[in-house]
């Protein structure tokens, strides 16, 4: 699978700053690949022209997790050196997975102990309990707090998560989509980024439905090539309320389209249909990898961004259209000049 | 039944005066959760500890934040939404500042204070609204901005803080235009007079007995807070004026 995706994503085209810092100005002043699941066809458009691609009855599946600043730089309390955490998932025993790693400039991992104290500023500490058991560098920690005093404090300590393609530091609000709710995600589910107020309102319009759930996005990148290319992602905790469950029901019961915004609607609507396809609403964890063998129950379309070659992103969304047709829309796009990851350009497969 | 049962409910500004007032009887009538923020968090937790007295059952979170400050804005919704699960049905944009007292005229006017207050008044409630959006977009909610009769008329000596009620008072008239096909409701409403700490420091020279306690006038914070105003938006309320024709309609129906 990984093979029929290699390519090589050329250093320009990484988006470097968020849209409307860009020129355009807008969130929205995106770029859209629209590609036909079957024929491969592929239209290049924008993301303002979405509403062309939908139609009346369309139900659009968003994931409003709000992005955490999940970057924590604290001090061992064993020898008082830096370190950086970097949240990836909070647990149902309200204990956290966290990457834990020597803080800038040397940023590597280091050797922890079970049991051992980081410490921030306004008393805020986290002990490592125990060493994740696949992926070295991720501990199960706890805080010295929990709940929304624990969010009180993560937004005033931490930054948002950001990759070296990114030109610099951006404020947390470039991270967020604009219907972002509950906070809890490590990085911003992107692929919904590029909606504005006006954009719904424009569905509204045109008779196309919505539905919110959240998942809480883990980290992308273990900062490790090698460890990133060879491990899964850590399970995911998803919420899917009654009022989205019974919009989603009814659509699939319907023959309505199902198009979810985003990998990780994708990853939770086929999680949660999986007993017998029907979505139930409800407050779960998954660690659902999907593969261009699995049979999609619930979504029949995906907006998602540009991924990286050998992503699992990518195995995804071979789910929905064959990796053959998806690599020579990817090979069009680089050659069109797309731009890749979070502030970058959107694809519509349906 | 209670008014606002189960509503969930953002106050800023709730530290004292109409805030703190609103903060109560939100909570008499049956809110089942209030984030309630202002700058002085040992008064917060003061009020939060009247009311899970008063309303037991009400889920109640304090957060110290200053409205000027757009990170403060950012957090507050995190950690109110972070609480309330991602639920929000009301936001009262409440929080207010005076800017020097007594206030200076406008050619006299420090800058920073200047810049201060309209953060404070103008910006901040935009913001809020901003941030409160994503909870009530699809589910519908009540939003609901604090002016005053200086954001109507231009009084000498009021500087900044008529100036940036004058601005809320057209932020709210273009967010509800915006919003109208949605269910998302915005009304503001003109406390009137009212006895005070923000108000004596405004006119120091005037006896404040002669207006109103923040009592009388939060009938009309209830009701736009309430389904009973459902369908209401766009629309400037005169609290006092609200509140005497809702009791000489109740003392005509009583009669």
């Amino acid at each position: 699978m990984s093979r029929v995706l290699e390519f090589s994503l050329p250093e320009g085209l990484n988006a470097k700053e968020p849209p409307e810092l860009r020129g355009s100005r807008r969130r929205d002043g995106v770029r859209l690949l629209v590609l036909n699941r079957r024929a491969g066809r592929a239209i290049h458009s924008r993301f303002d022209r979405i509403c062309d691609f939908l139609v009346e009855g369309d139900l659009l599946v968003f994931n409003a997790s709000r992005t955490l600043p999940a970057l924590l730089v604290g001090r061992r309390e064993s020898d008082r050196s830096r370190v950086e955490l970097r949240l990836a998932s909070h647990l149902s025993d309200d204990s956290w997975l966290a990457l834990v790693r020597n803080a800038l400039p040397e940023n590597c991992p280091v050797r922890e102990e079970t049991n051992s104290v980081i410490n921030f500023d306004l008393g805020l500490s986290v002990r490592l309990e125990s060493p994740h058991e696949k992926i070295p560098c991720i501990w199960k920690v706890r805080f010295s707090a929990s709940g929304s005093a624990l969010v009180d404090l993560i937004y005033r300590l931490g930054e948002p998560v950001r990759y070296r393609y990114v030109s610099r530091p951006w404020r947390l609000n470039y991270y967020q989509t604009v219907y972002a709710r509950e906070p809890g995600s490590a990085e911003m589910p992107s692929a919904g980024r590029a909606f504005t107020w006006e954009t719904f309102l424009r569905l509204r319009k045109k008779g196309i439905e919505t539905a919110y759930i959240t998942l809480h996005t883990g980290l992308s990148s273990y900062l490790d090539d090698e460890l990133d290319r060879r491990l899964p992602g850590l399970e995911e905790e998803y919420d899917i309320g009654e009022r989205a469950a019974s919009k989603i029901r009814a659509a699939c019961s319907a023959g309505r389209r199902v198009i979810a915004v985003g990998t990780t609607v994708v990853r939770a609507l086929e999680s949660a249909a999986q007993a017998d396809g029907i979505v139930r609403a409800g407050h779960r964890y998954t660690g659902l990898r999907i593969t261009p063998d699995t049979a999609l129950r619930v979504t029949d379309g995906i907006l998602t961004g540009l991924h990286e070659p050998a992503a699992s992103h990518l195995e995804l969304l071979s789910a929905f259209i064959s990796p053959a047709l998806l690599r020579e829309a990817y090979i069009d796009a680089i050659r069109l000049r797309y731009l890749w990851h979070e502030f970058g350009d959107l694809n519509l497969i349906i | 039944m209670k008014r606002l049962n189960a509503k969930h409910v953002l106050i800023t500004g709730a530290s004292r005066g109409l805030g703190r007032q609103l903060a109560l009887d939100f909570s008499r009538e049956g809110a089942a959760a209030l984030a309630l923020c202002a700058r002085n968090l040992d008064s917060l937790r003061v009020l939060k500890r009247e009311i899970d007295e008063t309303a037991p059952g009400a889920n109640v979170i304090v957060i110290e934040a200053d409205m000027s400050r757009p990170a403060d804005i950012e957090r507050l919704f995190a950690v109110a939404l972070s609480e309330f699960h991602g639920r929000l049905d009301v936001l009262i944009n409440n929080a207010s500042a005076l800017g020097p007292a007594p206030m200076p005229f406008l050619l006299d006017y420090p800058l920073e204070d200047f810049q201060t207050v309209l953060n404070t008044n103008l910006v901040g409630p935009y913001l809020a609204i901003r941030e409160a959006l994503p909870a009530m977009f699809e589910r519908g909610g009540s939003i609901v901005n604090v002016t005053s009769d200086a954001g109507i008329v231009g009084y000498a000596g009021w500087g900044a803080y008529g100036i940036s009620k004058f601005g809320l008072e057209g932020l709210s008239q273009t967010w509800a235009a915006e919003l109208a096909e949605t269910q998302v409701r915005v009304n503001w409403v003109d406390p009137g007079s009212m006895n005070t700490a923000m108000h004596r420091a405004a006119e120091p020279d005037e006896n404040p007995e002669q207006w109103a306690d923040p009592a009388d006038v939060t009938e009309v914070f209830i009701y736009l807070a309430s389904d009973e105003s459902k369908g209401v938006t766009g629309r400037r309320f005169e609290a006092q004026k609200f509140s005497s024709k809702r009791a000489e309609n109740h003392h005509v129906s009583g009669a």
